[in-house]
């Protein structure tokens, strides 16, 4: 992360196609095993959709009320999201603000909360007869009701806090990765902090804030936990709502397909705007930035810092932690669960661990394909996100209940779910990684005669190593947070934390609810502090 | 030098060890994906709490082990739908009959006859043998007792069009196949004219529609809404969290429109991998070791004679809109449309 060094600003340029017939063959099983794995879905979809002659309930005027509704409430969350995350990623990178490391870290805890968890701790806090109302009402001895975060403005309010940790991480993994001596040296030729800032650092911080800014709006788009639980209308609760009243799943099919429509329309906006500039900046030794002195400032910052943390992290922990009664019902109803951690766990890291190995291996090849078949796939690879994850199951049942009833049944139905809608997370983080490797290192190795297997082996995995594990952990948490689909794919028998805080939260057991959602922060986060930690202590 | 060389070794441990560890995973995974074979799947509809009790006390008398999947009533008929290719359930639990009245006209379902189910009142079984009733839940008028002075406390839904109630009303949507079958009920006995004007009525009065039946009872106990339409149990629910709530069976008087009682109902799937245990698990279910468990759980209401509904009101005592599970299925999807085009939110 931290390979900075003599600044060079090389446009990057697409890399000689690969040669040879085995190169050529893999690319060909990469294209298909991709292929197999996205398209029957969206093929399924889009014939649904078709099907849908009569629409019941579903208006040009409804579809076009819902467009608006769900992509304002994911812009505004995103735009919030960024609000938060950019000011947190610059002082904890860039200053001396106090507890930087401690703050770094948690940081990327609410990752771990999955949001309707998030959702389901403000709305106990701050609902219509949540504790706030209650307590202020209680002071001036009359009930009356001051907050209400039920609401578009309540979803807002709650995806940009569950979701900022993705552009906090990607920014300020890109402020350690750049160079302080640019910034240093526009300092020194009389430019303002502030005319640095934003002349300096935003625009090399542009593709970072771009492509996290794009995972926070696509999780947004495909939310269905928290603003369902708010009470906001939007695709993905409507796609709910037909699924689970009436049958007929044309209508279904049509809402998931026009939301996949626009999720298309965003890719290829983003693709739009990153490829207009592109600077390669990685390139030997490295050197890290002195920090900034905060001066009177630090305490301020910090200040700052801490309420972007106390509203992520801390409020919604002790939310919780308040709801699991006694600590000898925690440990008792720990003792009775204990199976889901080990489901959850062994789910998860066999998802993340395929999900990265696929994700070098494409994001390899993809560098020498000619750029249109790289935009396809990488395209096909991230419209899996946007399938709302109901949907994606029930057309999986369908499809591998029928052609695959091996696979059915099994967990390995719920891993490929999870690739579907995750890869894009792996393929994404170890492209950039590799975008930022000077071309010329591989097209030595080549030149001295080093197969495409060895160069990837032995130079760009190990150079991208410390952002294989960072996907690794992002894949992980994301699998150990999924709801939508395990619901409906599990086998009998078989659940996963979320199933679990699903079912206690449905059946009104809150006490039980928050326990399995602590577990499920707790499992989530671990292993994303190992990693850390080892890569501190540069073990990995 | 030596602390770099440390280092390596180190490195290499944690390398093993997570290698180890990723091994461990997928062996792990292993047996989950294995001897499910043998196992009775159930596929339920009805809340865990309300349904494991009865499954391990039908575990330790038959030594016949089951796997249960726990989700939405619609959800999980959704996938027995998907799965017609090849069945993975064997017995299907859901928590009103119109859903298994769909079912059976899809043919997904097997007839099943017996003594026990003989003792379930006519009107609470299928009439082509597919599927029975297992226990009652009676549509109610909740209210808040602080919020509701007695003298207040409505004695029929229709009442509940009065601009005095303006604001205090809330129900679950139709994605709780309660409230589906309750409007349906209002159109199969008052007509389809009639309930249009109830339901602009009762929108007048900003009638909230929330996700869930939890939602309702919550909302009223709590003090956000002063009235809910939901089901009966949610009443004993709600004073068991110690909320202050008050309940009417509506609509009670001679000649009245009652109040609709929903079976929760259990059907064996057809194509089921392991029929005989789910037909095992049926007559189980309403033996009076399975009805006590199953009664006492969650407030439900007996529908075998005998069997003691403690303090439930009995099924006896209840005035029950006359309407059967097949004339509700018919006439769902003309309701829902009716719905849906008052307001989308249903």
């Amino acid at each position: 992360m931290t390979q900075a060094g003599p600044l060079t600003l090389t446009p990057s340029s697409s890399l000689a196609p690969a040669s040879g017939w085995l190169a050529q063959i893999g690319t060909f099983v990469l294209l298909a095993v991709v292929g197999l794995l996205v398209l029957p879905p969206l093929l399924y979809l889009a014939a649904a959709a078709l099907k849908a002659g009569e629409l019941g309930a579903v208006t040009i005027g409804s579809l076009v009320g819902l467009a608006a509704m769900t992509l304002s409430l994911a812009t505004l969350a995103t735009i919030w999201a960024m609000l938060l995350a950019l000011p947190l990623a610059w002082l904890v990178i860039r200053t001396d603000l106090p507890f930087r490391n401690l703050c770094q870290w948690l940081a990327v805890i609410p990752l771990a909360i999955p949001s309707y968890i998030g959702a389901m701790s403000y709305i106990a806090l701050l609902g219509p007869v949540g504790s706030v109302n209650t307590w202020l009402s209680s002071l001036i001895g009359a009930p009356q009701q001051w907050v209400n975060i039920y609401g578009f403005w309540g979803g807002v309010f709650v995806l940009g806090l569950f979701t900022y940790p993705y552009i906090f991480l990607l920014v300020s993994a890109a402020l350690e990765a750049t160079n302080p001596s640019i910034e240093e040296t526009a300092r020194s030729l009389g430019e303002s902090p502030l005319g640095v800032f934003r002349r300096v650092t935003l625009p090399m911080l542009r593709p970072s804030i771009l492509a996290g800014g794009l995972l926070a709006f696509l999780y947004a788009l495909s939310d269905f936990g928290s603003p369902s639980l708010l009470r906001v209308q939007v695709f993905t609760t409507a796609i709910y709502h037909q699924l689970n009243t009436r049958f007929d799943q044309a209508a279904a099919a049509l809402l998931s397909f026009v939301l996949v429509l626009i999720t298309i329309a965003v890719l290829v906006g983003q693709q739009m705007l990153l490829h207009r500039r592109s600077y390669v900046t990685i390139t030997g030794t490295a050197r890290l930035a002195r920090p900034l002195h905060l001066g009177r400032w630090r305490w301020p910052a910090a200040l700052l810092v801490g309420a972007v943390l106390g509203l992520s992290v801390f409020i919604p922990l002790g939310v919780l932690l308040a709801q699991t009664g006694s600590v000898g019902h925690f440990l008792e109803v720990v003792r009775e669960q204990g199976d889901y951690i080990k489901n959850s766990l062994l789910l998860a890291g066999l998802a993340a661990t395929l999900a990265v190995i696929l994700g070098l291996l494409i994001a390899f090849t993809a560098r020498h394909t000619p750029p249109r078949t790289d935009a396809l796939l990488s395209g096909t690879i991230q419209i899996g996100y946007a399938i709302p994850g109901t949907v994606l199951g029930l057309s999986l049942i369908l499809l591998y209940n029928t052609y695959v009833p091996w696979l059915y049944g099994t967990v390995g139905v719920l891993v490929v779910a999870y690739l579907i809608r995750f890869l894009t997370q792996s393929v994404q983080g170890v492209d950039a990684a590799l975008a930022g490797i000077n071309p010329h290192l591989e097209e030595a190795a080549r030149s001295l005669a080093a197969s495409p297997w060895r160069v990837l082996r032995r130079i760009l995995a190990p150079l991208v190593r410390p952002t294989l594990f960072a996907v690794w952990a992002l894949v992980f948490i994301s699998a150990m947070k999924e709801l939508d689909a395990t619901l409906l794919l599990r086998p009998a028998g078989f659940d996963t934390l979320p199933v679990r805080v699903y079912i206690h939260t449905v059946e009104a057991e809150y006490a039980r609810a928050a326990v399995m959602a602590l577990l499920l922060i707790a499992f989530t986060a671990l292993p994303w502090m190992v990693v850390t930690r080892l890569r501190e202590k540069k073990l990995v | 030098m030596a602390s770099a060389a440390s280092a390596k070794i180190e490195g290499r441990v944690v390398r093993v060890v997570l290698a180890g560890v990723l091994f461990a995973f997928v062996a792990g995974l292993l047996p989950a994906t294995a001897d499910a074979a043998d196992r009775l799947v159930i596929y339920s509809g009805r809340k865990e709490k309300a349904i494991k009790p009865v499954v391990d006390e039908f575990t330790k008398q038959t030594g016949i082990r089951v796997d249960l999947k726990v989700g939405k009533t619609s959800g999980l008929a959704n996938e027995i739908r998907m799965e017609k290719a090849h069945q993975r359930g064997d017995l299907y639990i859901s928590t009103e009959s119109g859903i298994v009245e769909i079912l059976t006209k899809e043919g997904l379902l097997d007839p099943y006859q017996s003594v026990a189910i003989k003792a379930v009142p006519a009107d609470f079984r299928s009439a082509a043998g597919t599927w029975t009733g297992i226990s009652g839940r009676a549509r109610i008028i909740l209210y808040n007792k602080n919020l509701v002075p007695e003298k207040d406390v409505p004695r029929s839904i229709f009442e509940l069009t009065n601009p005095t109630w303006k604001g205090k009303l809330a129900i679950a949507g139709t994605r709780e196949r309660t409230t589906l079958a309750w409007a349906t009920a209002l159109v199969a006995v008052k007509g389809e004219t009639f309930t249009r004007d109830y339901l602009k009525g009762l929108h007048a009065n900003d009638l909230k529609i929330l996700t869930d039946n939890t939602e309702v009872w919550q909302g009223v106990g709590r003090g956000e809404f002063a009235i809910g339409l939901t089901n009966s149990p949610n009443y004993y629910l709600a004073r068991q969290a110690n909320l202050p709530v008050g309940v009417v069976y509506p609509d009670q008087e001679s000649g009245g429109f009652g109040t609709p009682v929903n079976p929760n109902a259990v059907a064996v799937i057809k194509g089921a991998a392991n029929p005989e245990a789910a037909r095992k698990f049926i007559d189980f279910l309403l033996s009076p070791d399975g009805q006590r468990i199953l009664v006492t759980q969650d407030y439900e209401i007996p529908l075998i004679a005998g069997v003691d509904s403690s303090e439930v009101p009995p099924l006896q005592s209840i005035k029950r809109t006359a309407v059967t599970a097949q004339r509700l299925a018919d006439l769902e999807e003309a309701t829902l449309k009716l719905l849906t085009s008052l307001n989308p939110n249903w």
